[in-house]
């Protein structure tokens, strides 16, 4: 669905590559993890699989058609992407904001009708946050807040959904939640989707396959399983660590050791 | 939750009928009474009629005035407060004022003699400064590869602002004390224009403006949330912001060279709008624009009628009302 | 053994007596320059202001700053013994006790002050007999002008001595306090601003409709003096055709800073406004 050929990009002009010579795919109804330290360039990456960044080598093509040739709308109407944190300077509801995914679907000067107010419902139910429809967005928590803008990612019904450090700043309880909320998603709804995290049990229990990044470079490639090792973590991040498949989770999990 | 599309039909209508009736009633108020009678009277030839040149000179001309930098500055605050994610933004705040002010003091303090079609040479030389603060705010803000970044606009306007004020100061220290004083009353807001001359010229920039925004509303709503996001789900992020940033300088620009600075305006109308809609920018924009029509037109009239025969400047009408107003929404929000 | 004490003691006091009166003045105000020259004291002004231009003696002296930005070292360094100040400039007063250099507090009021200004300034620099006979002389002037116009009805005036060019727009018009206003109820005219209880009224247009002036009389000065032309500037009057001065067009321009100065020139501006106010009356010479 999404191929990536040997992409590079720089923030200047001549500037140092954040990213160098990536090469990745993305299937329908994958759930991959991007996985690295941080400034490795895994939002970079995210930021070019979604078209909001040119890659200045290389090429991205979606369903067959270079990415860049895509008209934003459209494009906006099978990709959408969850960014790390949503600040609202403005009091929007949270319904509010759940619409605003639906502007890809609408012309320059539609207004929203019932058939996007019902889309927008779904996604607060496929969230769990219809009981929030009213409330203003910046009276919730991080969590409830990172839901509320899952849901309007998918008031875009895409086909692919981009999430940036989806669980950052959240704590165990809420992480459990969005993990949980996002495995049900891909499993129900088909929707692909790709997250970057440098977290790494997030990632073992989430993802189905793991791309592992650092410094502008794919690492390794694969099923979770085969990828995340603990020669992989100590090349990802410079630290001794445990990896070991948990009983009751059914998931392996890294325990960290000590820092090379 | 009720449709945007009913909402924005309340909205037009409830403040499009509030303008209206100001209109209507505005003009029938002042200090002398008129008779309508008289001001009409078709038979009486116009310049022998007093009456119907209060009504016609005196007062239509400076409630419309009123009505078009209300409205205007009431617009570009908003937007501004948009394109910038803060709704502390105010026109002022990338530098188009203090470029009109600035323009303003030169023509004062260097007795600038042209005059183009009944608009004085004050008003043409504050539109230019305001023209030209924009472009280089623009300049500054566009220079980067990625298009407009808002915080370097942020940063260059703010200084803009004060490195136009420091040279107004100067200029205003150079001048003798009646220039200075005309400058500092010229600062204060003055909507008496006594012809329909200036908002015949400030027209065209204002409707070049209102175009420009016209598509403007969701992409705002959008872009408010992070400009990565907007992008995402397809808004032209680089284009919006372009035609946000000029189109409220323009209208900044056309405003201010018709009265000068009128404060508070573009500041506290969209926030009192914001009370009574909501956020959405696609009932803030066109209230905002219908209310502080309606608002300016009412502070003038308080400031034409209530020290009588002293005309109080507008602009200290709207600080008195606006200030207060102000502090008590940031108590409220705290 | 006491001669040469008391020869010493009476040359001390000559001495004395002789600084007493000021040699070197400073005078940062338009209004005491011009006083002083008319007075006949013109030659003991070592510097003036950056805004004196009258008499064209004037010209020719050192300028040391004005009302906000004196140039205090300059002054300083000019050794005058007597600085003509303005009342509200207390930094500049302070520095002139700390170098204990004398100075006349100028406070400016209406007409009738200027007179008694004249008096106590030429008091100060020993011009005393010179000063009064200068200011008999104003009061003179005056009173010949208030003989020509009275018992003539007093037209209903509106004095504007600012405007912007072209346009009706802030319009500022002399209040019923002042020395303009006074000037131009000497001059036989009746303020429309009267009542007005301030030296400038920020004249909208429906108060002077609604006030319906019989004579529109403008005043240019400084550097609005320059390019004036009738025909062009009274144009934006127009528009207000039913006031009695447009219909009538007694629409008049008064150019010259007489009107601004208030010193000797002052019955000048008397003599030109009742003129313009009553053509017909008797000017005499």
């Amino acid at each position: 669905m999404l191929h990536a050929i040997e992409v590079s990009f720089a923030y200047r002009n001549g500037g140092p590559a954040v990213v160098d010579g990536v090469s990745l795919a993305i299937n329908r109804g994958d759930l991959v993890g991007l996985l690295g330290p941080n400034g490795s360039g895994k939002t970079t990456i995210l930021k070019l699989l979604g078209g909001m960044l040119r890659p200045r080598d290389g090429s991205i093509a979606f369903e067959g058609r270079r990415l860049a040739d895509w008209p934003r709308r459209e494009a906006a109407r099978k990709i959408a992407y969850v960014p790390q944190e949503t600040y609202a300077p403005f009091d929007f509801s949270v319904m509010e904001i759940v619409l605003m995914g639906r502007f890809p679907h609408l012309g320059p000067f539609a207004l929203e009708g019932p058939a996007d107010l019902a889309v927008a419902h779904e996604a607060l139910e496929a969230t769990g946050m219809s009981a929030f429809a009213l409330r203003p967005f910046h009276t919730l928590s991080g969590g409830e807040k990172q839901r509320v803008v899952i849901a309007s990612a998918l008031a875009q019904q895409p086909e692919l959904l981009l999430l940036d450090e989806p669980t950052a700043s959240l704590d165990v309880g809420h992480q459990l939640e969005v993990q949980q909320l996002l495995s049900r998603l891909n499993a129900a709804g088909r929707v692909a989707m790709v997250l970057s995290t440098h977290d790494l049990n997030f990632a073992a229990s989430l993802c189905r396959r793991l791309i592992l990044v650092r410094g502008g470079r794919v690492l390794a490639s694969g099923p979770t399983a085969e990828v995340l090792t603990p020669a992989a973590v100590r090349s990802l991040y410079d630290v001794e660590a445990d990896v070991h498949m948990h009983e009751r989770t059914g998931h392996l999990m890294v325990t960290p050791i000590a820092r090379i | 939750m009720e449709q945007v599309r009913g909402r924005l039909f309340v909205t037009v209508a409830g403040f499009g009928g509030l303008l209206l009736l100001t209109l209507v009633t505005a003009p029938l108020l002042g200090t002398t009474s008129i008779s309508l009678a008289r001001a009409f009277d078709r038979a009486m030839p116009f310049a022998d009629n007093p009456d119907a040149q209060i009504f016609f000179v005196a007062r239509l001309p400076r409630i419309m005035a009123a009505a078009l930098v209300g409205g205007s500055l009431a617009l570009a605050g908003a937007i501004f407060q948009a394109l910038l994610r803060n709704p502390l933004a105010t026109p002022d705040t990338l530098g188009v004022s203090s470029g009109a002010a600035l323009g303003a003091m030169l023509a004062i303090a260097f007795h600038f003699d042209f005059a183009v079609a009944g608009l004085s040479s004050v008003s043409l030389s504050s539109l230019a400064g305001a023209i030209g603060a924009l472009a280089i705010v623009y300049m500054l803000a566009t220079a980067r590869r990625r298009g407009l970044s808002t915080t370097v606009l942020l940063l260059a306007g703010v200084t803009m602002t004060a490195f136009f004020s420091a040279l107004t100061l100067f200029v205003q220290y150079m001048s003798d004390f009646a220039d200075t004083f005309r400058a500092v009353r010229w600062l204060m807001g003055a909507l008496d224009v006594g012809s329909y001359a200036p908002l015949l010229a400030a027209l065209p920039l204002t409707a070049i403006a209102f175009a420009m925004v016209a598509g403007l509303p969701r992409p705002l709503d959008l872009i408010s949330l992070g400009a990565d996001a907007a992008a995402a789900r397809g808004v032209n992020v680089q284009q919006a912001e372009r035609l946000a940033l000029v189109s409220a300088s323009l209208l900044t620009g056309a405003a201010v060279s018709i009265s000068g600075p009128v404060a508070f305006v573009g500041l506290v109308v969209p926030h009192i709008v914001r009370l009574v809609v909501g956020s959405d920018h696609r009932l803030v924009l066109p209230a905002s624009a219908l209310f502080g029509a309606t608002f300016l037109i009412g502070c003038d009239l308080v400031a034409r009628t209530m020290f009588a025969p002293i005309e109080l400047p507008v602009g200290i009408v709207t600080a008195i009302i606006g200030g207060p107003f102000f502090l008590w929404l940031l108590v409220r929000r705290t | 053994m006491k001669r040469p004490v008391l020869l010493v003691l009476a040359a001390c006091l000559t001495v004395a007596a002789a600084d007493a009166v000021p040699r070197r003045v400073v005078s940062l105000i338009p209004a005491t320059t011009e006083m002083i020259f008319a007075m006949g004291a013109g030659s003991r002004l070592i510097a003036v202001s950056s805004y004196d231009k009258y008499p064209p003696e004037a010209m020719k002296l050192p300028r040391v700053g004005a009302l906000l930005d004196p140039d205090t070292e300059r002054i300083l360094s000019l050794h005058p013994d007597l600085v003509i100040v303005y009342g509200t400039q207390t930094e500049l007063k302070r520095s002139l006790d700390r170098a204990t250099i004398p100075y006349y507090s100028y406070e400016h009021r209406a007409l009738p002050d200027i007179m008694a200004t004249v008096r106590a300034v030429g008091a100060r620099i020993g011009y005393a007999a010179q000063a009064n006979s200068l200011a008999s002389s104003m009061e003179r002037g005056l009173a010949e002008v208030r003989g020509a116009v009275a018992g003539r009805p007093r037209p209903r005036t509106l004095l504007v001595f600012e405007r912007d060019r072209a346009t009706l727009q802030n319009i500022y018009a002399s209040g019923g306090y002042g020395f303009l206003a006074d000037l131009l109820d000497v001059a036989g005219g009746d303020n429309i601003f009267a009542d007005v209880k301030q030296q400038s009224v920020q004249a909208g247009t429906e108060q002077i409709l609604a006030r319906r002036p019989d004579v529109i009389v403008e005043l240019r000065y400084g550097e609005s003096a320059k390019n004036v032309d009738p025909s062009r500037d009274l144009r934006a009057w127009d528009s207000l055709g039913s006031v009695p001065a447009v219909r009538t067009k007694r629409l008049v321009i008064l150019v010259g800073d007489q009107y601004v100065v208030p010193g000797p020139r002052i019955v000048q501006a008397a003599r030109e406004l009742g003129r313009a106010l009553h053509p017909e009356a008797r000017w005499g010479p």
